[in-house]
């Protein structure tokens, strides 16, 4: 076991302090602990390359030289080293509250939690003692493909995958997380429109493309193309809608539209909210949501749609009120 | 195979080489504590570093290491001075943890952890793309003062699942953020029994005067925030295409294809009020294939619905 390790060091050290690339023969003469005979060292040698990838160590394949079929290995040194950040010790305590206190977790391979502590300890190890009042403040999802996106996303790297069945195309402007969910945000190649992609519904591995693929807008804001109040996201022909909300439901309402919606307080504690609708589905799903404590004012076609939608499910007992077998 | 042990011990050693180059004469301790590691792990570590280097593997070609008074000193290890670039997924999600720590209500904005965010996002690349919203609700800073003082306070809740608003003593242990909304864990004395609250469903607080010991009980949240049960109700609904956020954005117990394309799922609805919303919203796109009843609960909820129209 030691010896593996012992090799694992030598073998990053020597491909670290090479100024040129090594042969496999040059690296297996270097770096003692590799058996003698060829198909061995070759095979030691792949395997010890895939831990050092797995870790993140990153060997480069090039030309020995310039116009020759021979290559050899590398490592890059601007490609291996963190640039310095220079972290103040108050500033690795922060860092260190924060992956104490924020978790993410998603199912059995998830690995968000632990690569943030990975991170932290690369950025100078934990720093203080995390409160311990402060024990998961928040808990975020990991999803399998975000440090792909956030790779592409950072490279400005043009990505597809599949998305409900179908390959999508994003130039991938930010990520966004709200109301529990990651999106990636960006420009949908194919419909030439920002759009926003629930990350967990990747269906596939995210495919990049070559880094410094696109621009990103400047100022854009991925909290702004992300489309809440889903009544207003439609296509369909803008109607204005008031709608009474009873005391109970009242104040929960004006927090979430805001107060601006309200068009009238009445003295029971009740409001008539407006809302601007073009897409129905939407906002019939909203009123319903307060199921008894609201109610559709108008205008009269809308008034006029959740009756219809109502009665074709009050069954055919609508009137008698008997249950339905 | 690759020896998952190797590469862990590789990466530690990887980290831990340049950070001693730095700051020689670092005590054993502290490096420990430091790296979270047993100081027996540390020193299990450190003594394979004379072994490395570079050929002829000279003494002065390998690595120096000396451990005086408990305190460490490298040499000869320049290769070694910097620490390796973070992954993607490292990099994301120590970021990601930072932004969503800062994105609690009342976070300082030109704080150390915004300072520290802003030279990490530097090194990362892709600058102010980047965003994590954990929301607000009204009443998030009198139960987060509450629960930090260990204060008891009467709230009035809205039971969404029973459509009713109740008032409850209850002594608030700890608020946090958990698939997209604020969470209350606390004890109810009205239930005499440990109870998550939402946030955005308290409709007030006031205090009682009263403390609580917040070491006498454990906490509600550990393991996640549903848990069914056997004796729970399950639902059986085929959904039609345009109704397959419903597994997507509810714990179902199981979801199948069927051969015409649409899902068969089994969803746990222990609360009345919840499932009739999920139905009325469906309308057609979805059909009750078991219990029976829920199907005369769904037409009657909009026949009570209908009542305001009359």
């Amino acid at each position: 076991m030691a010896d593996r390790l012992e090799r694992l060091t030598n073998l990053v050290a020597v491909l670290l302090d090479t100024r040129r690339p090594l042969t496999l023969e040059e690296i297996v003469e270097r770096v003692p602990g590799y058996p003698g005979e060829r198909e061995s060292y070759r095979r030691q040698f792949e395997r010890d390359k895939s831990t050092l990838r797995e870790i993140g160590v990153p060997i480069s394949l090039e030309a020995l030289y310039a116009f020759d079929q021979e290559t050899g290995y590398r490592i890059n040194r601007e490609d291996y080293e963190l640039p310095a950040l220079d972290l103040t010790e108050d500033e690795r305590v922060a860092l260190h509250l924060a992956v104490t206190a924020v978790r993410l977790e998603g199912g059995a391979e998830s690995a968000g939690g632990a690569a943030g502590r990975e991170a932290l300890l690369k950025l100078g190890g934990f720093e203080g003692r995390a409160a311990p009042t402060l024990d998961s403040i928040a808990a975020l999802p990991d999803v399998p493909a975000l440090p792909a996106l956030f790779d592409a996303y950072r490279h400005r790297a043009r990505v597809t995958f599949k998305y409900r069945g179908d390959t999508r195309c994003l130039d991938p402007y930010g990520i966004l997380f709200r109301n529990g969910h990651w999106y990636a945000v960006g420009n949908d190649c194919d419909r030439e429109a920002i759009r926003a992609f629930r990350a967990d519904r990747i269906e596939s591995a995210i495919e990049p493309g070559p880094p410094r693929s696109f621009e990103r807008p400047v100022g854009f804001d991925p909290a702004s193309a992300l489309r809440d109040e889903p009544w207003r996201f439609g296509d369909e022909a803008p109607v204005e809608a008031l709608v009474l909300v009873s005391p109970t439901q009242a104040g929960w309402v004006e927090a979430d539209l805001g107060s601006k919606a309200v068009a009238e307080r009445r003295d029971d504690g009740s409001v008539v909210v407006r809302m601007a609708v073009t897409n129905r589905g939407a906002f019939r799903s909203f009123v319903i949501g307060l199921l008894d404590h609201a109610e559709v004012l108008g205008p009269p076609e809308l008034r006029a749609d959740m009756v219809a939608w109502l009665t074709a499910l009050a069954g055919e007992a609508a009137s008698s009120g008997g249950g339905a077998g | 195979m690759t020896r998952p042990d190797a590469a862990v011990r590789l990466r530690r050693l990887l980290t831990i080489i340049p950070w001693i180059v730095d700051h020689q004469g670092s005590g054993l301790d502290d490096l420990a504590a430091r790296f979270g590691l047993t100081v027996a792990e540390l020193e299990r570590d450190l003594e394979l570093v004379p072994f490395c280097g570079l050929p002829p593997y000279t003494p002065d070609r390998l690595i120096d290491c000396e451990i005086v008074d408990g305190r460490v000193y490298l040499r000869f290890a320049e290769y070694f001075g910097r620490p390796l670039r973070l992954t993607p997924a490292e990099g994301f999600s120590l970021l990601a943890a930072g932004q969503a720590l800062l994105a609690v209500p009342g976070a300082d904005e030109n704080g150390s952890l915004a300072s520290a965010l802003g030279k990490l996002a530097g090194v990362l690349g892709g600058g102010d793309g980047m965003a994590v919203e954990l929301g607000a609700a009204r009443y998030l800073d009198p139960l987060r003062a509450a629960a930090s003082a260990s204060e008891r306070v009467e709230i009035d809740y809205y039971t969404f699942g029973r459509d009713e608003v109740t008032t409850r003593r209850i002594d608030p242990r700890a608020v946090f953020a958990a698939a997209g909304q604020w969470y209350v864990d606390a004890y109810c004395h009205r239930a005499d029994d440990d109870r998550l609250f939402r946030v955005d469903r308290v409709r007030g607080v006031r205090p009682t005067g009263e403390h609580f010991d917040p070491a006498a009980s454990a906490g509600a949240s550990e393991g996640g925030l549903f848990h069914p049960r056997p004796s729970d109700r399950r639902v059986t609904l085929l959904l039609n295409a345009d109704a397959r956020w419903v597994p997507e954005s509810y714990p179902v117990e199981s979801v199948e294809e069927t051969p015409d394309g649409r899902l068969r799922v089994v969803l746990v609805a222990n609360e009345r009020a919840w499932l009739e919303r999920l139905l009325l919203r469906l309308g057609p796109s979805a059909e009750v294939l078991e219990p029976a009843e829920v199907r005369a609960e769904a037409e009657e909820a909009a026949r009570r619905l209908l009542v305001r129209y009359g």
